[in-house]
């Protein structure tokens, strides 16, 4: 049993590296989807996908993807830093905000609940990283299969509320975020995250909440930033600082991670790498086949219940498609109920497979703009290997 | 009977509170080749972040894993000798190249 299955493992091994040889140079395929849950759970976690344990760097597998809410505990988590405090006394924890405002604030977690309009938001946490490792020549960077996204409803409070209590000060043009997470090395520069104060609106808040309970350790307890139909670069976990500045800081985690080629294309190649770039910001059409997952066995003449989710930055969807022909015709799936604009919308395509052998099954998303996602094939590359978001396809047996 | 609720709603949202003490984040041990320049990694590549890291990136070539110690000299001041990067690269490029140059 285990010699068959170690022959099946190299078998899936050699594939991938002829698959690989085959491809020219700089472009995109289906990214990498045979990785294995670890054995290992992290705290308040079920095992999960687990590329590093400092700073942790946890996977959600695709089967987490049939629902349209992420639960916390297979909800996937991304730290750039290893120094993360593992106690955290939620009686004296308090967000500063300072820098040019008329009055600094320090406000604890009861305030925050207490003094502030409550308000909730669902909406798509995704790194602008996912899918990376669709990307050759590799993109430097975790190579991410589908599952560094999920989708949660967040409680908190609007960040614009809290900068208006403070008291924002006429020349203020950017504002700050620093979590409680530190670098090793007192030179590396920090994860400090901006916004420009104009991309403020009443939809980013300060969680507490995610789907009902605490925000789980990983995920930044006590406190992180939510900012729907955004990558989640800027959602800083363990929230201690907001300072807002009248002027942009130069930042490592602001002006070399997280961007793109400024150009209509967003793409480049690694011979001819292409300047200015500008920040990922706003996440495009994406959607994933949750169930079937790829090598899943289906009985012919059965039927078989696609399901998965589409999102986009906030526009909302108005088609989710599935072909089982390698996208030559496309049928309509039927679209669960709307959680909201920036919410994953789950859907679901039934299907009755009658030849035996492999079946490849392809989902697209296309949004209210009527913005659609690209075949795997035709994106172009970029150096971060940011914002992959090509047809998903899924193949099956079919005994 | 008032108390005793809001006591129960408490406990029932604030899992942390619930559990007031360190959170222990599981330690792995990412299975790592040694060989010829495994020292200098083992000396120089820890210190932020797991072998993880590594492993993750895949087989790679040699200006890759060479641009990689480079990076983590430049852009995030691993106080890491010229000598050691050279040894680095060698040594990622040995044990986790894709045979190719560039
Ligand atoms: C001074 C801190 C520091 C040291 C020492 C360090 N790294 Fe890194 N490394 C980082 C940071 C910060 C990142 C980015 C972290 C993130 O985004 O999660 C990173 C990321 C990486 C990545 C992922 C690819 C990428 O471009 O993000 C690789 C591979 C890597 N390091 C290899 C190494 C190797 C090999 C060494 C030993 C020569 C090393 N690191 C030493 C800080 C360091």
């Amino acid at each position: 049993m285990q010699r068959r299955e170690f022959f099946k493992k190299s078998f899936a091994a050699a594939s991938a590296l002829a698959l690989a040889d085959t491809l020219g140079a700089s472009e995109t395929r289906q990214p990498i989807d045979n990785r294995k849950v670890s054995s290992i759970a992290f705290p308040e976690k079920r095992p999960l996908i687990t590329y590093s344990d400092r700073p942790p760097l946890l996977e959600s597998p695709r089967e987490t993807f049939s629902r349209a809410i992420t639960p916390n505990d297979e909800f996937f988590v991304r730290w750039h830093m290893p120094e993360i405090p593992t106690h955290i006394d939620p009686a004296t924890y308090k967000i500063h905000i300072n820098g040019a405002v008329e009055r600094e604030l320090h406000i604890s977690l009861d305030s925050l609940k207490l003094d502030f309009e409550q308000v909730e938001v669902t909406a798509v946490l995704q790194c602008g990283g996912n899918s990376r490792s669709a990307f050759t020549p590799t993109a430097g960077g975790i190579q991410w299969g589908h599952g560094a996204m999920g989708c949660a409803k967040w409680k908190g409070v609007r960040l614009r509320d809290l900068l208006s209590r403070a008291g924002l000060k006429k020349d203020a043009a950017w504002i700050g975020f620093n979590g409680l997470d530190n670098a090793a090395y007192y030179e590396t520069p920090n994860f400090v995250r901006e916004m420009p104060l104009e991309d403020l609106d009443d939809h980013v808040i300060v969680a507490y909440e995610m789907n009902g309970e605490d925000l789980p350790y990983l995920n930044g307890y006590p406190l992180r930033l939510v900012i729907p139909g955004h990558y989640s670069d800027s959602w800083v976990k363990m929230l201690s600082n907001i300072t807002v500045t009248t002027e942009y800081q130069k930042l490592f985690f602001m002006d070399v991670a997280y961007r793109v080629p400024d150009n209509d294309c967003e793409c480049e190649t690694p011979e001819n790498r292409f300047k200015p770039t500008k920040p990922i910001t706003t996440m495009n059409v994406k959607s994933i086949i949750g169930y079937p997952t790829n090598n899943t066995i289906v009985h012919h003449n059965t039927h078989l219940v696609v399901r998965g989710v589409a999102f986009d930055d906030g526009h909302g969807i108005r088609d989710v498609l599935i072909s089982t022909d390698g996208g030559k015709t496309w049928g309509t799936a039927l679209l669960d109920k709307d959680a909201g604009r920036y919410a994953f919308r789950a859907f679901r395509y039934a299907i009755k497979p009658t030849k035996m052998g492999k079946l490849t099954i392809m989902a697209k998303a296309i949004n209210r703009l009527g913005a659609e996602q690209p075949f795997a094939h035709e994106i172009k590359w970029n150096h971060g290997g940011y914002k992959f978001n090509g047809i998903d396809a899924v193949t099956v047996e079919v005994i | 009977m008032k108390i005793l609720l809001t006591a129960l709603v408490l406990t029932a949202s604030a899992l942390m509170a619930q559990v007031n003490e360190p959170v222990e984040v599981p330690y792995i041990a990412y299975e790592i080749k040694t060989g010829k320049g495994f020292d200098a990694v083992q000396a120089n590549c820890l210190t932020c972040h797991s072998f993880g890291y590594i492993i993750n990136q895949g087989p790679q070539a040699r200006a890759f894993w060479l641009e990689k110690t480079v990076k983590m000299v430049d852009a995030f001041k691993a106080p890491i000798t010229p000598e050691d990067v050279q040894s680095i690269a060698e040594y990622l490029f040995t044990y986790y190249g894709n045979g190719e140059e560039k």
